[in-house]
Protein backbone atom coordinates (compact mmCIF):
# COMPACT_ATOMS: atom_id res chain seq x y z
CA UNK A 1 0.00 0.00 0.00
CA UNK A 2 1.39 3.36 -1.03
CA UNK A 3 1.05 6.59 0.85
CA UNK A 4 -1.53 9.05 -0.41
CA UNK A 5 -0.90 12.75 0.11
CA UNK A 6 -3.08 15.81 -0.41
CA UNK A 7 -1.18 18.84 -1.61
CA UNK A 8 -2.63 22.33 -1.69
CA UNK A 9 -1.32 24.24 -4.72
CA UNK A 10 -3.54 27.31 -5.13
CA UNK A 11 -1.77 28.44 -8.28
CA UNK A 12 -3.73 30.97 -10.31
CA UNK A 13 -3.13 30.17 -13.99
CA UNK A 14 -4.25 33.70 -14.98
CA UNK A 15 -1.86 35.47 -12.60
CA UNK A 16 1.22 34.77 -14.69
CA UNK A 17 -0.27 36.79 -17.55
CA UNK A 18 -1.46 39.60 -15.27
CA UNK A 19 2.02 39.92 -13.75
CA UNK A 20 3.61 40.16 -17.17
CA UNK A 21 0.97 42.69 -18.27
CA UNK A 22 1.86 44.91 -15.28
CA UNK A 23 5.53 44.55 -16.19
CA UNK A 24 4.80 45.56 -19.78
CA UNK A 25 2.92 48.64 -18.61
CA UNK A 26 5.82 49.70 -16.39
CA UNK A 27 8.17 49.23 -19.33
CA UNK A 28 5.95 51.46 -21.51
CA UNK A 29 5.80 54.13 -18.80
CA UNK A 30 9.58 54.09 -18.33
CA UNK A 31 9.80 55.03 -22.01
CA UNK A 32 7.05 57.65 -21.75
CA UNK A 33 4.75 55.55 -23.93
CA UNK A 34 0.94 55.55 -23.82
CA UNK A 35 -0.40 52.18 -25.00
CA UNK A 36 -3.74 51.53 -26.67
CA UNK A 37 -5.10 48.03 -27.33
CA UNK A 38 -7.52 47.61 -30.27
CA UNK A 39 -9.96 44.73 -29.96
CA UNK A 40 -12.80 43.58 -32.16
CA UNK A 41 -13.99 40.84 -34.48
CA UNK A 42 -12.39 39.88 -37.78
CA UNK A 43 -13.22 42.58 -40.30
CA UNK A 44 -14.56 45.09 -37.77
CA UNK A 45 -12.09 47.74 -38.99
CA UNK A 46 -9.26 47.62 -36.45
CA UNK A 47 -6.44 47.83 -38.98
CA UNK A 48 -8.18 50.59 -40.97
CA UNK A 49 -8.56 52.64 -37.78
CA UNK A 50 -4.88 52.21 -36.95
CA UNK A 51 -3.92 53.31 -40.47
CA UNK A 52 -6.12 56.41 -40.24
CA UNK A 53 -4.83 57.32 -36.77
CA UNK A 54 -1.27 57.11 -38.08
CA UNK A 55 -2.14 59.43 -40.98
CA UNK A 56 -4.13 61.94 -38.94
CA UNK A 57 -2.16 62.53 -35.73
CA UNK A 58 1.26 63.85 -34.82
CA UNK A 59 2.06 61.02 -32.46
CA UNK A 60 5.21 58.99 -32.93
CA UNK A 61 3.42 55.71 -33.33
CA UNK A 62 4.65 52.15 -33.08
CA UNK A 63 2.41 49.17 -33.78
CA UNK A 64 2.25 45.57 -32.63
CA UNK A 65 -0.01 43.79 -35.09
CA UNK A 66 -1.31 40.47 -33.79
CA UNK A 67 -3.03 37.91 -35.93
CA UNK A 68 -3.00 34.21 -36.66
CA UNK A 69 -0.83 35.18 -39.64
CA UNK A 70 0.29 38.70 -38.91
CA UNK A 71 2.17 39.59 -42.09
CA UNK A 72 -0.99 40.82 -43.85
CA UNK A 73 -1.97 43.50 -41.33
CA UNK A 74 1.64 44.34 -40.50
CA UNK A 75 2.29 44.81 -44.22
CA UNK A 76 -0.60 47.28 -44.49
CA UNK A 77 0.69 49.30 -41.55
CA UNK A 78 4.30 49.25 -42.75
CA UNK A 79 3.27 51.28 -45.79
CA UNK A 80 2.57 54.20 -43.45
CA UNK A 81 6.25 54.35 -42.46
CA UNK A 82 5.90 53.56 -38.79
CA UNK A 83 7.76 50.83 -36.92
CA UNK A 84 5.59 47.71 -36.81
CA UNK A 85 6.11 44.23 -35.46
CA UNK A 86 3.81 41.39 -36.46
CA UNK A 87 2.90 38.97 -33.70
CA UNK A 88 1.95 35.57 -35.03
CA UNK A 89 -0.30 33.67 -32.67
CA UNK A 90 -0.54 30.67 -35.01
CA UNK A 91 -3.46 28.67 -33.70
CA UNK A 92 -4.14 30.82 -30.66
CA UNK A 93 -7.11 33.11 -30.56
CA UNK A 94 -5.68 36.04 -28.60
CA UNK A 95 -2.52 37.96 -27.80
CA UNK A 96 -1.08 37.53 -24.34
CA UNK A 97 1.29 39.63 -22.27
CA UNK A 98 4.17 37.29 -23.04
CA UNK A 99 3.87 37.78 -26.82
CA UNK A 100 3.68 41.54 -26.30
CA UNK A 101 6.76 41.53 -24.07
CA UNK A 102 8.71 39.82 -26.84
CA UNK A 103 7.24 41.95 -29.60
CA UNK A 104 8.28 45.27 -28.05
CA UNK A 105 11.90 44.14 -28.00
CA UNK A 106 11.94 44.77 -31.73
CA UNK A 107 10.42 48.26 -31.52
CA UNK A 108 12.47 51.46 -31.02
CA UNK A 109 10.71 52.33 -27.75
CA UNK A 110 12.63 55.57 -27.20
CA UNK A 111 11.25 56.94 -30.47
CA UNK A 112 7.61 56.06 -29.74
CA UNK A 113 5.03 57.93 -27.66
CA UNK A 114 1.90 56.05 -28.73
CA UNK A 115 2.05 52.27 -28.95
CA UNK A 116 -0.93 50.66 -30.65
CA UNK A 117 -1.53 46.95 -30.19
CA UNK A 118 -3.92 45.26 -32.60
CA UNK A 119 -5.32 42.16 -31.00
CA UNK A 120 -6.45 39.03 -32.83
CA UNK A 121 -9.94 39.38 -34.34
CA UNK A 122 -12.07 37.87 -31.61
CA UNK A 123 -14.62 39.20 -29.09
CA UNK A 124 -14.24 36.38 -26.59
CA UNK A 125 -10.76 35.14 -25.76
CA UNK A 126 -8.84 38.45 -25.47
CA UNK A 127 -11.01 39.31 -22.43
CA UNK A 128 -8.99 36.90 -20.30
CA UNK A 129 -5.61 38.39 -21.23
CA UNK A 130 -4.52 41.87 -20.24
CA UNK A 131 -1.52 43.06 -22.24
CA UNK A 132 -0.38 46.08 -20.25
CA UNK A 133 -2.18 48.75 -22.28
CA UNK A 134 -3.53 51.95 -20.69
CA UNK A 135 -6.68 52.07 -22.83
CA UNK A 136 -8.79 49.35 -24.43
CA UNK A 137 -10.78 50.19 -27.56
CA UNK A 138 -13.34 47.74 -28.95
CA UNK A 139 -14.38 48.20 -32.59
CA UNK A 140 -17.62 46.52 -33.62
CA UNK A 141 -19.05 46.90 -37.12
CA UNK A 142 -22.78 47.02 -37.86
CA UNK A 143 -22.30 44.14 -40.32
CA UNK A 144 -21.70 41.81 -37.38
CA UNK A 145 -25.36 42.26 -36.42
CA UNK A 146 -26.85 44.77 -34.00
CA UNK A 147 -27.06 42.14 -31.24
CA UNK A 148 -23.27 41.70 -31.18
CA UNK A 149 -22.73 44.09 -28.27
CA UNK A 150 -25.27 42.47 -25.96
CA UNK A 151 -24.01 38.99 -26.88
CA UNK A 152 -20.46 39.77 -25.74
CA UNK A 153 -20.90 41.61 -22.46
CA UNK A 154 -17.49 41.08 -20.91
CA UNK A 155 -15.39 42.57 -23.68
CA UNK A 156 -17.49 45.72 -23.65
CA UNK A 157 -17.49 45.85 -19.86
CA UNK A 158 -13.71 45.88 -19.87
CA UNK A 159 -13.27 48.56 -22.53
CA UNK A 160 -12.67 52.31 -22.27
CA UNK A 161 -13.98 53.22 -25.70
CA UNK A 162 -16.51 51.44 -27.90
CA UNK A 163 -16.58 52.28 -31.63
CA UNK A 164 -19.65 51.28 -33.65
CA UNK A 165 -18.11 51.17 -37.12
CA UNK A 166 -19.30 51.04 -40.74
CA UNK A 167 -22.53 52.87 -39.92
CA UNK A 168 -22.85 53.75 -43.64
CA UNK A 169 -23.80 50.07 -44.13
CA UNK A 170 -26.40 49.97 -41.33
CA UNK A 171 -29.42 50.30 -43.60
CA UNK A 172 -28.09 47.75 -46.06
CA UNK A 173 -27.73 45.11 -43.34
CA UNK A 174 -30.74 46.22 -41.30
CA UNK A 175 -28.74 47.11 -38.20
CA UNK A 176 -30.04 49.51 -35.55
CA UNK A 177 -26.98 51.55 -34.55
CA UNK A 178 -28.82 53.29 -31.71
CA UNK A 179 -29.53 49.90 -30.16
CA UNK A 180 -25.82 49.04 -30.33
CA UNK A 181 -24.92 52.34 -28.64
CA UNK A 182 -27.58 51.79 -25.94
CA UNK A 183 -26.36 48.22 -25.31
CA UNK A 184 -22.78 49.44 -24.91
CA UNK A 185 -23.86 52.19 -22.47
CA UNK A 186 -25.92 49.71 -20.48
CA UNK A 187 -23.08 47.21 -20.18
CA UNK A 188 -20.46 49.82 -19.45
CA UNK A 189 -21.72 53.23 -18.30
CA UNK A 190 -18.12 54.43 -17.94
CA UNK A 191 -17.09 53.84 -21.55
CA UNK A 192 -17.32 56.43 -24.29
CA UNK A 193 -19.28 55.22 -27.34
CA UNK A 194 -18.65 56.65 -30.82
CA UNK A 195 -20.36 55.90 -34.15
CA UNK A 196 -18.06 55.85 -37.14
CA UNK A 197 -17.65 55.24 -40.83
CA UNK A 198 -14.08 55.58 -42.02
CA UNK A 199 -15.28 55.46 -45.60
CA UNK A 200 -17.50 58.51 -45.04
CA UNK A 201 -15.04 60.28 -42.74
CA UNK A 202 -17.31 60.00 -39.70
CA UNK A 203 -16.06 59.46 -36.15
CA UNK A 204 -12.29 59.38 -36.68
CA UNK A 205 -11.74 62.82 -35.11
CA UNK A 206 -13.80 61.80 -32.10
CA UNK A 207 -11.81 58.60 -31.65
CA UNK A 208 -8.53 60.53 -31.84
CA UNK A 209 -9.89 63.09 -29.35
CA UNK A 210 -10.86 60.26 -26.99
CA UNK A 211 -7.34 58.83 -27.18
CA UNK A 212 -5.88 62.32 -26.52
CA UNK A 213 -8.21 62.80 -23.56
CA UNK A 214 -7.43 59.40 -22.08
CA UNK A 215 -3.71 59.93 -22.57
CA UNK A 216 -3.77 63.30 -20.83
CA UNK A 217 -5.74 61.83 -17.92
CA UNK A 218 -3.36 58.96 -17.30
CA UNK B 1 -10.95 28.89 -27.71
CA UNK B 2 -7.92 28.96 -25.45
CA UNK B 3 -8.86 25.82 -23.57
CA UNK B 4 -5.82 24.02 -25.00
CA UNK B 5 -3.23 26.43 -23.61
CA UNK B 6 -5.10 26.66 -20.31
CA UNK B 7 -5.24 22.84 -20.08
CA UNK B 8 -1.51 22.69 -20.73
CA UNK B 9 -0.85 25.33 -18.06
CA UNK B 10 -2.88 23.37 -15.50
CA UNK B 11 -1.19 20.07 -16.37
CA UNK B 12 2.29 21.60 -16.18
CA UNK B 13 1.50 22.95 -12.72
CA UNK B 14 0.18 19.58 -11.55
CA UNK B 15 3.12 17.62 -12.94
CA UNK B 16 5.72 20.02 -11.54
CA UNK B 17 4.19 19.82 -8.07
CA UNK B 18 3.81 16.03 -8.30
CA UNK B 19 7.42 15.54 -9.28
CA UNK B 20 8.63 17.85 -6.52
CA UNK B 21 6.72 15.62 -4.09
CA UNK B 22 8.01 12.32 -5.52
CA UNK B 23 4.57 11.22 -6.67
CA UNK B 24 4.18 7.94 -8.51
CA UNK B 25 0.63 8.72 -9.51
CA UNK B 26 -1.80 11.65 -9.38
CA UNK B 27 -5.17 10.46 -8.09
CA UNK B 28 -7.17 13.68 -8.16
CA UNK B 29 -6.89 17.28 -9.30
CA UNK B 30 -9.17 20.10 -8.14
CA UNK B 31 -9.42 23.09 -10.49
CA UNK B 32 -11.42 26.22 -9.69
CA UNK B 33 -12.84 28.14 -12.64
CA UNK B 34 -14.40 31.59 -12.34
CA UNK B 35 -17.91 31.87 -13.77
CA UNK B 36 -16.66 34.77 -15.87
CA UNK B 37 -13.48 33.16 -17.20
CA UNK B 38 -13.78 32.72 -20.96
CA UNK B 39 -13.35 28.99 -20.64
CA UNK B 40 -15.85 26.23 -21.26
CA UNK B 41 -15.23 23.63 -18.49
CA UNK B 42 -16.36 20.75 -20.69
CA UNK B 43 -13.93 21.68 -23.46
CA UNK B 44 -11.20 22.18 -20.87
CA UNK B 45 -11.79 18.67 -19.50
CA UNK B 46 -11.74 17.22 -23.00
CA UNK B 47 -8.39 18.89 -23.73
CA UNK B 48 -6.94 17.81 -20.40
CA UNK B 49 -7.94 14.20 -21.01
CA UNK B 50 -6.08 14.26 -24.31
CA UNK B 51 -2.96 15.91 -22.89
CA UNK B 52 -2.57 13.70 -19.79
CA UNK B 53 -2.04 10.53 -21.83
CA UNK B 54 1.20 8.75 -20.87
CA UNK B 55 1.77 10.94 -17.81
CA UNK B 56 1.42 10.04 -14.14
CA UNK B 57 -1.87 11.95 -14.07
CA UNK B 58 -3.40 9.83 -16.83
CA UNK B 59 -6.01 8.27 -14.50
CA UNK B 60 -6.54 11.26 -12.23
CA UNK B 61 -10.07 12.35 -11.43
CA UNK B 62 -10.41 15.98 -12.43
CA UNK B 63 -12.85 17.93 -10.30
CA UNK B 64 -14.00 21.37 -11.44
CA UNK B 65 -15.36 23.80 -8.90
CA UNK B 66 -17.06 27.10 -9.85
CA UNK B 67 -15.79 30.38 -8.45
CA UNK B 68 -18.84 32.63 -7.97
CA UNK B 69 -18.99 36.16 -9.34
CA UNK B 70 -18.32 38.92 -6.81
CA UNK B 71 -18.96 42.52 -7.72
CA UNK B 72 -18.94 46.04 -6.35
CA UNK B 73 -21.83 48.16 -7.60
CA UNK B 74 -21.02 51.74 -8.61
CA UNK B 75 -24.68 52.77 -8.23
CA UNK B 76 -25.72 51.49 -4.78
CA UNK B 77 -22.40 50.35 -3.33
CA UNK B 78 -23.44 46.72 -2.92
CA UNK B 79 -20.42 44.49 -2.49
CA UNK B 80 -20.82 40.73 -2.81
CA UNK B 81 -22.24 38.18 -5.17
CA UNK B 82 -23.39 39.44 -8.56
CA UNK B 83 -26.68 38.36 -10.09
CA UNK B 84 -25.82 36.17 -13.07
CA UNK B 85 -28.20 35.38 -15.89
CA UNK B 86 -27.00 32.39 -17.83
CA UNK B 87 -30.23 31.66 -19.63
CA UNK B 88 -29.24 32.92 -23.04
CA UNK B 89 -25.49 32.90 -23.10
CA UNK B 90 -22.65 30.88 -21.88
CA UNK B 91 -21.07 34.18 -21.01
CA UNK B 92 -23.26 35.41 -18.22
CA UNK B 93 -24.81 38.84 -18.04
CA UNK B 94 -24.11 40.30 -14.64
CA UNK B 95 -26.05 42.84 -12.68
CA UNK B 96 -26.28 44.12 -9.12
CA UNK B 97 -28.73 41.90 -7.18
CA UNK B 98 -29.96 44.95 -5.21
CA UNK B 99 -30.46 47.73 -7.75
CA UNK B 100 -30.06 45.79 -11.05
CA UNK B 101 -27.39 48.22 -12.28
CA UNK B 102 -24.81 47.08 -14.82
CA UNK B 103 -22.27 49.62 -13.59
CA UNK B 104 -20.14 47.11 -11.74
CA UNK B 105 -16.58 46.44 -10.89
CA UNK B 106 -15.84 42.72 -11.05
CA UNK B 107 -13.96 41.67 -7.91
CA UNK B 108 -13.87 37.92 -8.42
CA UNK B 109 -14.90 35.26 -10.90
CA UNK B 110 -12.40 35.57 -13.74
CA UNK B 111 -9.61 33.35 -12.44
CA UNK B 112 -8.54 29.77 -13.10
CA UNK B 113 -6.84 28.20 -10.10
CA UNK B 114 -5.19 24.81 -9.64
CA UNK B 115 -6.47 24.32 -6.12
CA UNK B 116 -5.06 21.00 -4.92
CA UNK B 117 -3.96 17.52 -5.92
CA UNK B 118 -4.06 14.11 -4.35
CA UNK B 119 -1.01 11.99 -5.12
CA UNK B 120 0.30 8.56 -4.38
CA UNK B 121 3.92 8.25 -3.32
CA UNK B 122 6.19 5.37 -2.33
CA UNK B 123 6.57 4.46 1.34
CA UNK B 124 9.60 6.03 3.00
Amino acid sequence: MHKVADIVIGKNIMKANKKLADKNQKNFENHGIFCVDFLGAIGSGKTAFIEDIIENTDYNIGVLAGDVISEFDAGRIEKHNVPVVGLNTGKECHLDAHLVEHGVHDLPLDDIDLLIIENVGNLICPVDFELGSHMRIVVVSVTEGDDTVEKHPLIFKGSDLVVINKIDLADAVGADTDKMVADAHKLNPNAKVIKSSLKEGIGLDEVIAAIDEFKNKS
Amino acid sequence: MHELSMAQGIINTVLETSEANDATEVKKVVVEIGKLAMINPEQLLFMMNVLVEDTIMEDAKIEIVDIPVEIECAECGHKGNGKVDEEDHYVPMIECPKCESNALRILNGQDIIVKSIEIEKPDD
